[in-house]
């Protein structure tokens, strides 16, 4: 089955509103039943992304270097027959695909795949 | 954030929290770290306790909760306010050119949450009745510390726009801040200066949820469970091993028992005569005569003594008929010794209308002249009305009754007066 690489992008983010408690217990339980709903979807939960440094054998001098964090919230690896159902999977993923958020989803090339 | 990840334990998927997690974690925290850190510096405890709380949403989803998830939070929140507190004092250091080192030290990380945590939510609850504090402040203040919710969440409940809330939160919070370290310190004697105001606070928790008009009973609900939740750790400390606690305690169970009953299948309010007493809840109704025979020793006779008096005696009437309205006619007078108030006089007429006829229900009003807020609510001309048509005074009734569904504040109420007030002529 062929794997993706499903990269949380912040997109230009309005002052969302800060969720209340409550409203975290929703979130979680709703991510929860997602998480289980595509359990064999789910090949690695990921997680947020933190600092970053390019390790190159020269600096990026002329580019301008944005900040992988940034862009990039976090990430998951999905399994699914198609770039078209991983897509499914993601976007029925509560608060990942939202107003300021979206998710990337790229297909992970194996060998001889 | 090392040195938490040797907490995360690994599990996938989530694991389901317990009911309210999040909500009863903010209250906990912002307690915990109030005594730890300085209730003075509420506003940044405030936003680390939700701002670990995210972390906890963001990372719990993909890695599991923790063993523990209290202590984890503890940790990332404790962290998140000392890092806070010492980015301003720097701040504040380099526009003065002084050094204003932040005092609170790197509190040892181990809570005894068992032991602990109840002392420092009820020491909350005294906090927010500081007499200095106004009275509507003291209870949105409460609701957000107490009861982890938001301002949006107090401004729904309480009936009040969110610019007025969170007007009443800085009111608060000034205070605090002023008090310095010295706001967390109340003394012995303090407490029980400050114990009417907290048992005021309970009080006016339950009944914005128990009397209020707000469509979803979920809501409500959830509001009354709250005022039994801190009156359970009010009761259940020194301080609250009184006569008075007891009987706040008593009067939330008797109530809460028939919370359910008030309202038919289509969110329809119902009278206290169509309610199907079945549906009371038996075990609330225990607990709560329990508490009201605990409040009974010594001299005290308050004003929740006598509520809990009159809701015990509507539990334990078979029917409404066979209500012993004698008795809720007396408690009524009771009352309104300890207490005045007009209304109290207006309930005493109708448990006299039903002992005595609506005759001498009447007479109970006769010559009281209701208060401007009292003349003009629907509660005032709706109880007049019914009276005066069971007296038989048809026209005075009718006119009553047309004024109490121009004043009723809600259409489930508007509905209940006309069923009630206006039968189909037969």
């Amino acid at each position: 089955m062929p794997k993706f690489l499903c990269l949380q992008r912040s997109l230009s983010a309005p002052d969302a509103e800060k969720p209340s408690p409550a409203q975290m217990q929703e979130m979680y339980a709703k991510f929860g039943a997602w998480a289980e709903k595509f359990k064999d979807n789910l090949v690695d939960m990921g997680g947020k992304l933190g600092n970053g440094k390019l390790a190159a054998t020269e600096p990026p001098a002329d580019r301008h270097f944005v900040e992988v964090k940034e862009l990039v919230g976090g990430y998951m690896i999905v399994s699914a027959s198609s770039l078209d159902e991983a897509m499914r999977v993601v976007k029925e993923c509560p608060g990942l695909v939202r107003p300021g958020s979206g998710c990337e989803v790229i297909e992970i090339q194996m060998p001889g795949g | 954030m090392q040195e938490l990840s040797g907490l995360n334990a690994p599990a996938s998927p989530p694991a389901s929290l317990p009911k309210h997690f999040f909500r009863r974690e903010y209250a906990n925290l912002v307690a915990l770290l109030s005594r730890r850190i300085g209730v003075h510096h509420i506003e940044a405890i405030e936003d680390a306790v939700q701002s670990a709380l995210m972390t906890a949403l963001e990372q719990w989803g993909h890695s599991g909760a923790p063993g523990n998830p209290s202590a984890w939070l503890y940790r990332v929140a404790h962290r998140r306010v000392l890092d806070e507190l010492r980015g301003a004092a720097r701040r504040r250091a380099i526009i003065s050119e002084q050094s204003d080192r932040v005092e609170a030290s790197e509190a040892p990380l181990e809570v005894s949450f068992e032991q602990e945590l109840p002392d420092d939510l009820l020491r909350m609850l005294f906090v927010c009745c500081d007499p200095q504090i106004p009275a509507a402040s003291q209870l949105v203040f409460s609701l957000k510390v107490l009861c982890g919710f938001d301002v949006r969440e107090i401004a729904l409940r309480l009936f009040l726009s969110e610019a007025n809330v969170y007007k009443k939160l800085s009111r608060a919070r000034q205070r605090l801040h002023a008090m310095g370290k010295e706001g967390w310190d109340v003394a012995g004697n303090q407490q029980n200066d400050r114990l009417p105001t907290v048992h005021h606070v309970l009080y006016l928790l339950f009944t914005e949820g128990y009397l209020s008009s707000h469509a979803e009973q979920a809501i409500r609900r959830e509001l009354c469970a709250e005022a039994i939740r801190l009156a359970t750790l009010l009761t259940a400390h020194r301080i609250g091993q009184e006569s008075t606690s007891r009987a706040l305690r008593a009067l939330m169970h008797l109530h809460m028992a028939r919370l359910g009953s008030r309202q038919d299948e289509t969110g329809a309010l119902l009278l206290l005569e169509e309610q199907e007493r079945s549906l009371w809840d038996q075990s609330e109704i225990q607990e709560g005569l329990k508490w009201l025979a605990a409040s009974a020793e010594g001299e005290t006779f308050s004003r929740y003594h006598a509520e809990a008096a009159i809701a015990a005696e509507h539990c334990l009437a078979p029917s409404f008929k066979d209500t012993r309205w004698h008795r809720v006619a007396e408690l009524y007078e009771l009352l309104e010794h300890v207490s005045p108030s007009p209304l109290h006089r207006l309930n005493r007429a109708i448990a006299t209308a039903e002992w005595k006829g609506a005759q001498a229900g009447l007479a109970v009003l006769k010559g009281v002249e209701p208060p401007t807020w009292l003349a003009g609510s629907y509660l005032w001309s709706a109880a007049q009305s019914d009276l005066l048509r069971r007296a038989g005074e048809k026209e005075k009734a009718r006119e009553r009754a047309l004024t109490a569904m121009k004043t009723a504040p809600n259409d489930a109420i508007r509905q209940l007066l006309k069923k009630r007030l206006m039968p189909p002529f037969h």
